[in-house]
């Protein structure tokens, strides 16, 4: 391939490099409670909130398209959450992120970046069905929610305006929703989660919608009998993300190096007390089927925190 | 007389905790739904905040949660199943534990 066919090749696989990275960060940060990486239907007792840190690098190369691509985005992502009574939770998701882009043009290696506020997702949960017994409990809480335009998506840098990937905000209202459920035992517990969203255009250009199928499995390593009152348990955690992307589209067209699906396994360990929860976990993509020459993913590492208060 | 007075003082230290206690009732509801230690916080706050509660212990392996509450206060079926519920949980007993 020539290099002046690269080049556009190699922006529109960016693109979709950064749209995997977004949507990957932003739905993993709408957990409330267990999982690491996707929700959970569990509520807190009214009047309560939950704030949760997580601080995420999340690296992709592996580049088809001859311009070796090398793509890291980092930063924390802050959820508030406040349990308004035992069934409805309302959420804000505000990412930090610093994305950064190399790549080989015109025969030299450029970096591209930018670091800032991304995207704040706003979102309310509420729980349809419960059932609780000695020790445990099934919930179902259907989820929906907006991803508000709130990073900035007019960046330029010394070669001109950033590409949509490196933007720190897609630029539009994207709504979204799904269904979480939660079955918790004293040993362990199990979350699935299905979801949508539907990205809309801005300043001409739309990343493609992206469905998503999680489950997690937290089991109890610690104590291995329990005692009384609360002690702290530490959980070994496996999840799995199944996340499909559509093709983006600009400027009315559809572009063939973008979208696609990959399945993330992700193995994790958790410590819960009664306030806290600390965790750490590593996406790795287990299969990755991606359009044309989009950029594939390494890994995400994940680790952070979250207070109970 | 130094000797006396010492011995008054630690008798009254040490005596002070059963006189606070005293006319606190306790009461032992069987609660459905502990599954974590995160979701034992929030029967606490809740159970907390209901007039009269001093003190409320979770054990989450036999589902019980231990309140204790003040000396002239009121507790009873009804409000602790309210406050269960809304946190999220299901009253499974009630029961008196012990009168001090």
């Amino acid at each position: 391939m020539r290099a002046a066919d690269a080049r556009p090749t190699a922006r529109r696989a960016g693109v979709l490099a950064a749209l995997a990275a977004t949507a990957t960060l932003a739905w993993v940060s709408v957990v409330e409670s267990a999982p690491i990486t996707s929700n959970t239907a569990i509520t807190l007792a009214p009047g309560e909130f939950v704030l949760r840190e997580q601080f995420v690098l999340d690296e992709s190369g592996d580049d088809p398209s001859g311009a070796d691509r090398d793509r890291e985005v980092k930063g924390v992502i802050s959820v508030l959450g406040y349990a308004v009574d035992r069934d409805l939770m309302l959420f804000g998701v505000l990412p930090y992120l610093e994305k950064r882009l190399e790549l080989t043009e015109d025969g030299e290696r450029r970096a591209r970046s930018a670091r800032g506020v991304a995207d704040l997702r706003l979102f309310a949960r509420y729980t349809v069905f419960r059932r609780n017994w000695l020790g445990g409990l099934f919930r179902i809480s259907p989820f929906a929610g907006v991803e508000t335009p709130t990073g900035e998506d007019d960046k330029s840098d010394a070669f001109g305006r950033l590409p949509a990937d490196i933007q720190l905000g897609s630029g539009s209202w994207d709504p979204f929703a799904g269904l979480v459920a939660t079955y918790q035992t004293l040993e362990f517990e199990i979350d699935g989660q299905i979801a949508y969203q539907a990205n809309t255009r801005a300043n001409g250009f739309a990343f493609g919608d992206v469905a998503r199928a999680d489950a997690s499995i937290q089991y109890r390593l610690w104590p291995r009998e329990l005692g009384s009152g609360v002690p702290a348990f530490v959980y070994g955690v496996l999840e799995a993300n199944l996340i499909h992307k559509g093709k983006n589209r600009s400027g009315g067209v559809t572009d063939r190096n973008s979208g696609g699906t990959t399945l993330f396994l992700v193995p994790g360990l958790q410590y819960a007390s009664k306030r806290w929860v600390f965790e750490a976990a590593v996406q790795l993509p287990a299969v990755q089927d991606l359009n044309g020459t989009a950029l594939e993913k390494d890994y995400i590492v994940r680790g952070g925190f979250r207070a109970n208060f | 007389m130094k000797a006396i007075t010492i011995a008054l003082l630690l008798l009254g230290v040490l005596a002070a905790p059963a006189w606070a206690g005293q006319g606190s009732k306790v009461y032992e509801l069987g609660v459905d739904g502990l599954g974590c230690p995160f979701c034992a916080y929030g029967i606490e706050k809740t159970l907390g905040k209901v007039d009269g509660v001093d003190r409320v212990d979770v054990d989450m392996k036999r589902g019980v949660v231990v309140v204790t509450i003040a000396a002239g206060a009121d507790f009873d079926r009804d409000t602790a199943r309210q406050a269960v519920e809304d946190a999220g949980f299901d009253l499974r007993s009630f029961a008196p534990a012990a009168e001090e």
